[in-house]
């Protein structure tokens, strides 16, 4: 078990650097200075110049990606070249809106995903099955940006319910706070939540074949317990693994999702860096984003033993 | 102009500004402005974005003097100025009882501190240049002197763009994260990528304005999102990047208004004037034979945009209608084609900016215009930043399509490293010529030359200039209706009951 948490625990410190390299290496390949980006098309050449020397990016590049990650090893994420704060601060004020984001997500694809898919399974070939499966073919075909801005014009335009756009602090009054977020949170989790419901039915099904469950079902046992205890069990091996692909889904998604609501949350952050081609911000974002995906991961595998006692790590 | 005379254009301007059909100004409230990025700080004398002038152009900061909403210079921190007879020595009377945001008073050492920061190409301003004919600047009492080493008729101009404000003199290097202004707003709080708060400043030294207790810009990057907030009622103001379609919609919703102003943007077909064939006069004058700007204005922009034919928008003083130096006729490009020649047109590659939807869709019009003459046009959309670097300040292109939305820049002709790589002596000749003159009319007339020189030579097709559209809700009232420099200006501003 050591073994295997310490092979994960390499294994994931390995895939974060080579994000981060590949991320740095794209940057210096798109043409683009942070400096100019600044200062605006239009700044004399001796003011770019300054900027340049006083940002630091004069030094080469292979420099400056060293001095970054030595920086990242003591616990220093430099400073963003574009807001001129640390990089640290800047990411923590977001991390805990797009944590929402994206747990609230998680949460709306789960509570509508695993009834529907469970009830589809087991009406299988019924009239509501076929319409369950429409419905989840449609999910998974509409892009998040558009589903949210139809969101926006029923609730917004329409209904007036929910603000179109924007962020309220929880601080300042969490009632605005929450509507701020739910038309967010609804499109991200409907899309996920579509594709969900399909793998939910799937699984389902497979496990209704089983020889078990015909044993179940043969010596007596009440149908609620052999749904809920014996398939459903069984099932969410594969469920959880969606889970995490969805839950990585939804992290990636929020970078566009937040732009459509102006929410300022990590993704919009990082949209921001690559725009202005803030390299020690991006390269913090990278390392949260890989961070939080490789933990995602090793997190789904170590379920599958709680689940499943039959799994072992070695 | 004496003194007088730019006190009453001042009560003039506010006068008619209210002179329209609008209720009496009520105080107090708030309203909400969108913008769409977040500012590289708030400091306009370290970046040149639009958006930090947008937000903070006369709301927080002030120069000496500043622009209307019609583009005229008028007093601002200064009440009046004089110019000696030899141009070469300016003074500026400073209004009394100016304070800053902090409390403290506005100082003459303040504005001479200010504008020694300006001219020092090592303060990290972005526009040392701006300043470069000012050789001593020095305080007595109230009255500011600038001493010139030669006369220029462009410091004026100079002294009201963002780039002039005047702060405090030991807090020039937090401006930035921290500003601290004369205006009738101060900033109050900012929270990054959601929204800046400006706050009514009680000790502004002009009685009566501002309205509100409160003007909030909010950041939203997303057009579509800018507008169904606006719908919604979460915004009360575009004044940015309306798009046509968007303020036709304006038109059926009664709870909402739009105005249609003008604004100093050239839409222009920018040519690579050192790269083959784009070097040929004849294929530039070919090009711009070839292309119906009518067309472009009808097909991409619902008909919004006067079409123009050099660089200069209708909004400017100076303004010369070209537009019939190389009119609309195919048959006409390719003969001139045939004559450079090309009689069986070329391929040239064609770069659209990915942020700019007008540019983009203009592009795809005028690629099908150039197909029909025999010019295949190879087309790519190209993200900002590459745009920046590699076309406008690499000038590594053939053919690119932007808005130019500075006003009074046709000075760029002058330089031959600017991306058109235009090089002209005669340009550069008029321009000092320019610097030099004496009066408007003179200036006025040197200009227009400029203009035409340009068009003869067709440097770029200058295609069409959009109009500067406003949406609002219909109980907000006193906002700039027109752009001669980008500026959401709120002192004015105000929600009727």
């Amino acid at each position: 078990m050591i073994y295997f948490l310490l092979r994960r625990f390499v294994s994931a410190l390995i895939s974060i650097f080579l994000a981060s390299v590949l991320v740095f290496s794209a940057l210096l390949a798109v043409p683009g200075d942070p400096a100019e980006i600044i200062l605006g098309v239009n700044a004399s050449p001796q003011a770019l110049a300054a900027l340049r020397e006083q940002l630091g990016l004069n030094e080469p590049p292979v420099n400056r990606f060293f001095q970054w990650s030595g920086g990242v090893l003591r616990g220093d994420f430099g400073e963003s070249l574009n807001y001129q704060k640390p990089v640290a601060q800047l990411i923590r004020d977001r991390l805990s809106v797009s944590l929402v984001l994206a747990v609230g997500g998680g949460l709306v694809a789960c509570l509508i995903a695993l009834p529907l898919g469970i009830f589809a399974a087991l009406n299988r070939g019924k009239v509501l099955d076929p319409l369950i499966v429409l419905f989840s073919q449609l999910g998974a075909a509409i892009p998040s940006f558009w589903l949210g801005l139809m969101l926006i014009l029923l609730f917004s335009v329409k209904l007036g319910w929910l603000p179109a756009a924007g962020y309220t602090p929880f601080e300042r009054d969490p009632v605005a706070y929450a509507r701020s977020l739910l038309l967010p949170i609804l499109s991200l989790g409907l899309g996920q939540a579509a594709i969900m419901t399909r793998m939910t039915r799937t699984a389902m099904i497979d496990v209704f074949s089983q020889d078990y469950i015909r044993t179940a079902r043969a010596k007596g046992l009440q149908p609620g317990r052999v749904i809920w205890i014996h398939a459903l069990r069984n099932a969410l091996v594969t469920i959880i693994t969606i889970l995490g692909i969805s839950l990585s889904n939804i992290l990636i998604g929020s970078i566009i999702i937040e732009q459509v609501f102006s929410i300022p949350g990590l993704g919009r952050l990082a949209l921001t860096a690559i725009g202005t081609r803030d390299f020690p911000l991006l390269q913090g974002e990278i390392l949260v984003y890989a961070s939080a995906i490789v933990m995602l991961s090793f997190i789904v595998d170590m379920s599958y033993g709680i689940l499943d006692p039959r799994i072992r790590y070695g | 102009m004496k003194p007088l005379s730019i006190v009453l254009l001042f009560f003039l301007s506010v006068t008619l500004a209210f002179a329209q059909d609008t209720p009496e100004p009520v105080y107090g409230g708030e309203v909400v402005v969108a913008i769409t990025a977040d500012p590289p700080g708030w400091d306009p004398t370290v970046s040149t974005s639009q958006e930090i002038a947008r937000v903070m152009y006369h709301n927080v900061y002030e120069g000496l003097v500043r622009l209307n909403a019609d583009g005229e210079i008028v007093p601002a921190l200064a009440t009046d100025w004089q110019i000696s007879e030899d141009g070469l020595t300016w003074t500026f009377n400073l209004h009394e009882g100016v304070k800053f945001h902090d409390g403290s008073d506005l100082t003459p050492e303040d504005v001479v501190a200010s504008f020694e920061r300006a001219k020092d190409p090592d303060s990290g301003h972005t526009h040392p240049e701006y300043y470069e004919a000012i050789d001593t600047i020095s305080a007595d009492g109230n009255t500011i002197t600038f001493t010139l080493t030669e006369p220029s008729s462009s410091l004026l101009y100079n002294l009201a763009r963002p780039d002039s404000i005047i702060y405090p003199a030991a807090s020039a290097e937090t401006q930035r994260s921290n500003p601290i202004g004369t205006g009738p707003f101060k900033f109050a709080e900012y929270t990054e990528g959601s929204e800046v708060r400006l706050e009514r400043f009680e000790d502004y030294y002009i009685d009566g304005v501002p309205y509100l207790d409160s003007a909030v810009f909010k950041i939203i990057p997303d057009p579509n999102t800018r507008f169904a907030a606006l719908q919604a009622g979460d915004i009360d103001l575009i004044g940015v990047a309306l798009s046509p379609e968007q303020y036709l919609q304006v038109e059926g919703d009664s709870s909402l208004k739009g105005t249609e102003g003008t604004a100093t943007t050239e839409i222009t077909l920018a040519l690579n004037n050192t790269r083959e064939p784009l070097n040929n006069p004849l294929v530039r004058q070919a090009i711009t034979h070839a292309i119906d700007k009518n067309a472009i204005v009808e097909g991409a922009q619902f008909g919004f945009g006067t079409v123009i034919g050099t660089h200069m928008s209708p909004a400017e003083s100076y303004y010369v209608d070209l537009t019939d130096t190389y009119p609309y006729d195919p048959e006409k490009a390719k003969e001139l084609l045939a004559e450079a020649g090309y009689p069986d047109g070329f391929t040239i590659s064609f770069e659209l900016p990915e942020p700019y939807n007008i540019e983009r869709r203009s592009g795809q019009v005028i690629a099908q215009q150039l197909a029909d003459v025999g010019i295949t046009v190879d087309l790519s959309v190209v993200e900002w930043g590459t745009w920046i670097q590699r076309i406008f300040l690499g000038g590594d292109y053939d053919m690119t399509i932007i808005g130019h939305s500075e006003p009074r820049d046709i000075n760029v002709y002058g330089n031959p490293d600017y991306y058109y790589h235009y090089d002209n002596p005669e340009v550069r000749d008029l321009l000092t010529q320019i610097e030099n003159a004496s009066s408007e009319a003179e200036q006025t007339e040197l200009y227009q030359d400029i203009a035409r020189i340009i068009a003869r030579d067709a440097v770029n097709v200058w295609l069409f200039s959009p109009p500067y559209l406003v949406a609002a809700q219909s109980d907000v009232y006193g906002y700039w209706q027109n752009q001669p420099t980008p500026a959401i200006d709120m002192t004015g501003v105000y929600r009727a009951q």
